[in-house]
């Protein structure tokens, strides 16, 4: 079929208006934040319902073309790009929350809610949404699940896939499927639910979820700390976990906070510098637990791990405090930061770490480094600044060469060589770090079994066998 | 010299209040307090004071419940000296707080004292300038600079069209606005010192002030609900809808 057929075949598929074939609407529905592959797709559509995103996948079978999915399109994995002449799918008019249940504690969403809009909404009703990470203004509930989105509040609350209590889909191969239909109990056999989360839209596009919600944290407090050593983030963890519930454990480096506030708008916790940072938060709901976090403050300070720190005295100063560590990501990204988004198991980290600065400092004597990361679910975002005079080519080739050297670490320690931002088609090469053969063997597998001719977001996260 | 800072304890900034349900008032039942952002820029200033060497002093006055005390340790640990709590769990209003304030600047003698221009619940604007008339201070409101020089202090007025600067006597009263300074945050050291530094409490009766409520409120109400907007097909259509039904052109 000629291009122009496709896109009136497309134009009879949705609504009137919601498809765009202009050169700038293709540029900016064609690509995520990764701003590293060129855009090329042939068409963006808008569907407004389930049937009509069947229809649109019964029509790419037919035709062989790729269908991409876009959300927000703040992914770092290039999970949402379409280089190659592919009709995008955007969830943007998909933007209903259809149903509420107050005594199940469950919302009905389209995949276009934005998670923002999700959190405001449980809030509105009383209770929470504790998915939460700095793009929450712009990524699609689609996209979070998609990619299994994690955040800031791993720690406590776990990934988007645990908040999933149903699941309306459809499947590579046209089928409409509802998984799980909300129950919280339902052993029933293969969970194809957890199949869909975290799969990128390869083997099908989520377009409904039922999301559990749940109380309200109370009175949220923030210690901002200064740590002497890298390592010790690891220790202030483990004092302060004894103790109290954390709701975040975040860390920075002393760089990663210059940036922040040469970004402007933000103010430094306290005069003392020191190399890295953590982030606490915790429900301070009583005397006690504040006293009880004052005197791990205390001991922490006499062990030597901690030199200085702040707590918030108002949910202003809390705001800003996590400013801290909200900010990074944009302060950076003029420097087109290469992203490593690496984890292990907590007990690891403090080797793992110890090793990657080896490398990092070995391999990489002339670049910026700038070290964050959800430290207490032993997850790294290590992100390597472009020098500004270098062509963007001749960097990312040298850091391709150096993830090798990472992500032997990463293999060593049994880790994940992408902890939260997905495989896309940035990570696609390293994926044997993490999976073994005979896993990626049942992977493609799967992908046969949902997607037999290869068009969901096709050449993301595997290759076809 | 020695300066008075006046801190009040009032819904936390960022919270999204809420209106009872009879309308009686806004509903205070678990939510979170803070000290009013005006009286933290306040402290701030009268800190700034005393590391340049200007101040040698700092008390903090507040009027309130119990809870006050949070907020008047909060000023202790951002490096205020001492404490003087007011207790009491009446609705005080500007003026009553102002006749307050009076007996305390009549016990402390300070040089200076220093409030934030307004408070964030009742938006009044009014405590400071009633505490200048009643001690016969000079006063500078809205403040965005605050030299002290010898007997006097120079203070930057933001007013409509652009800043004025007033040269007062000491004693005198200065209200803060956003510009004056940025807050910092109180430390985790400063806030265990803090815990021992001394705080009196005093009441409006050992004060001799009376504070009956003068006001009455009638009705609070939530600011009416924004119409959805509409989308026009054309400027055609937009002149049209301005002229006839905003009647704006």
């Amino acid at each position: 079929m000629a291009p122009e057929q496709i896109i009136a075949t497309l134009k009879t598929l949705v609504d009137d208006g919601k498809v765009l074939t202009d050169p700038s609407d293709l540029d900016t529905y064609g690509k995520d934040w990764t701003k590293i592959y060129p855009p090329k797709p042939i068409a963006i559509v808008f569907p407004k319902t389930t049937e009509q995103v069947q229809a649109l996948v019964r029509f790419a079978n037919e035709q062989h073309i790729g269908l991409v999915p876009s959300g927000g399109r703040t992914g770092l994995s290039a999970g949402a790009v379409a280089t190659n002449g592919e009709i995008v799918v955007a969830f943007d008019y998909m933007n209903q929350v259809l149903d509420f249940s107050a005594s199940d504690r469950t919302v009905v969403c389209q995949a276009g809610v934005i998670t923002e809009q999700l959190q405001n909404f449980a809030e509105e009703q009383g209770l929470y949404y504790p998915v939460d990470f700095a793009s929450a203004g712009s990524s699609q509930l689609g996209g979070n699940l998609s990619t299994n989105a994690g955040g800031i509040k791993v720690i406590r609350y776990g990934m988007s896939r645990d908040w999933v209590l149903g699941l309306k889909v459809v499947t590579g191969k046209g089928d409409i499927l509802e998984l799980n239909k909300g129950l919280e109990k339902n052993n029933t056999g293969y969970d194809l639910r957890h199949l869909f989360i975290g799969a990128e839209g390869t083997l099908g596009f989520i377009t409904e979820a039922t999301m559990k919600l749940c109380r309200k944290p109370d009175n949220l407090t923030v210690l901002v700390l200064g740590l002497a050593d890298l390592t010790n983030t690891m220790d202030v963890l483990q004092a302060f976990q004894k103790k109290l519930d954390l709701t975040a454990y975040e860390f920075f480096s002393h760089q990663a906070m210059g940036h922040v506030l040469a970004h402007g708008h933000v103010q430094a916790p306290f005069e003392t510098e020191t190399p890295f940072y953590a982030l606490l938060e915790f429900e301070a709901v009583s005397d006690q637990v504040m006293d009880d976090a004052m005197a791990l403050f205390e001991q922490c300070v006499e062990n030597g791990w901690v030199l200085d720190g702040v707590i918030s005295q108002s949910e202003t100063q809390a705001h800003n405090l996590w400013q801290l560590r909200e900010r990074i990501s944009e302060s950076i990204a003029p420097r087109t930061p290469y992203k490593n988004d690496i984890s292990v198991v907590v007990s690891k980290v403090p080797d793992f770490l110890r090793e990657i600065d080896a490398v990092v400092n070995q391999h990489y004597p002339d670049f910026e480094i700038i070290w964050f990361g959800h430290i207490g679910d032993g997850n790294l975002h290590l992100n390597i600044l472009k020098p500004e005079d270098m062509p963007k080519e001749e960097f990312f080739g040298q850091c391709e060469q150096v993830n090798k050297w990472v992500f032997e670490i990463v293999q060593r320690h049994q880790g994940s060589v992408s902890a939260e931002h997905g495989v896309g088609l940035v990570k696609k090469d390293y994926l044997q770090y993490t999976r073994s053969p005979a896993e990626i063997a049942y992977l493609r597998a799967i992908k046969a079994a949902f997607d037999p001719n290869n068009i969901m977001n096709p050449g993301k996260v595997i290759d076809p066998a | 010299m020695k300066v008075l800072v006046a801190v009040k304890r009032v819904i936390d900034y960022n919270v999204k209040v809420r209106v009872k349900p009879d309308n009686s008032g806004v509903d205070l039942a678990n939510v979170k307090m803070a000290m009013n952002p005006f009286c933290e820029i306040a402290v701030e200033e009268a800190v700034r004071l005393k590391e340049k060497g200007v101040a040698t002093e700092i008390v903090v006055v507040s009027i309130g419940p119990k809870a006050c005390q949070e907020q008047i340790r909060t000023a202790l640990a951002l490096g205020a000296d001492r404490g003087i709590h007011i207790e009491t769990d009446a609705e005080v209003q500007s003026l009553e707080a102002a006749k307050l304030l009076k007996a305390v600047v009549d016990k402390e003698e300070p040089k200076l004292v220093i409030l934030g221009k307004q408070s964030i619940d009742t938006d009044n604007n009014q405590t400071g300038q009633m505490l200048a008339a009643l001690a016969g201070m000079g006063q500078g409101t809205f403040a965005s600079e605050v030299v002290v020089d010898g007997d006097k202090v120079n203070v930057t007025r933001e007013v409509d069209g652009g800043l004025m600067t007033v040269a007062l006597n000491l004693p005198a009263v200065v209200t803060t606005d956003l510009r004056l300074n940025e807050p910092r945050y109180a430390s985790l050291p400063n806030i265990m010192k803090a815990k021992k530094k001394p705080l009196d409490t005093t009441t409006p009766a050992d004060l001799g002030v009376d504070v009956a409520v003068r006001l009455t409120t009638l009705k609070v109400e939530a600011p009416a609900t924004r119409q959805a907007g509409i989308k026009v097909a054309d400027v055609a259509e937009l002149v049209d809808k301005l002229k006839n039904e905003a009647k704006v052109i």
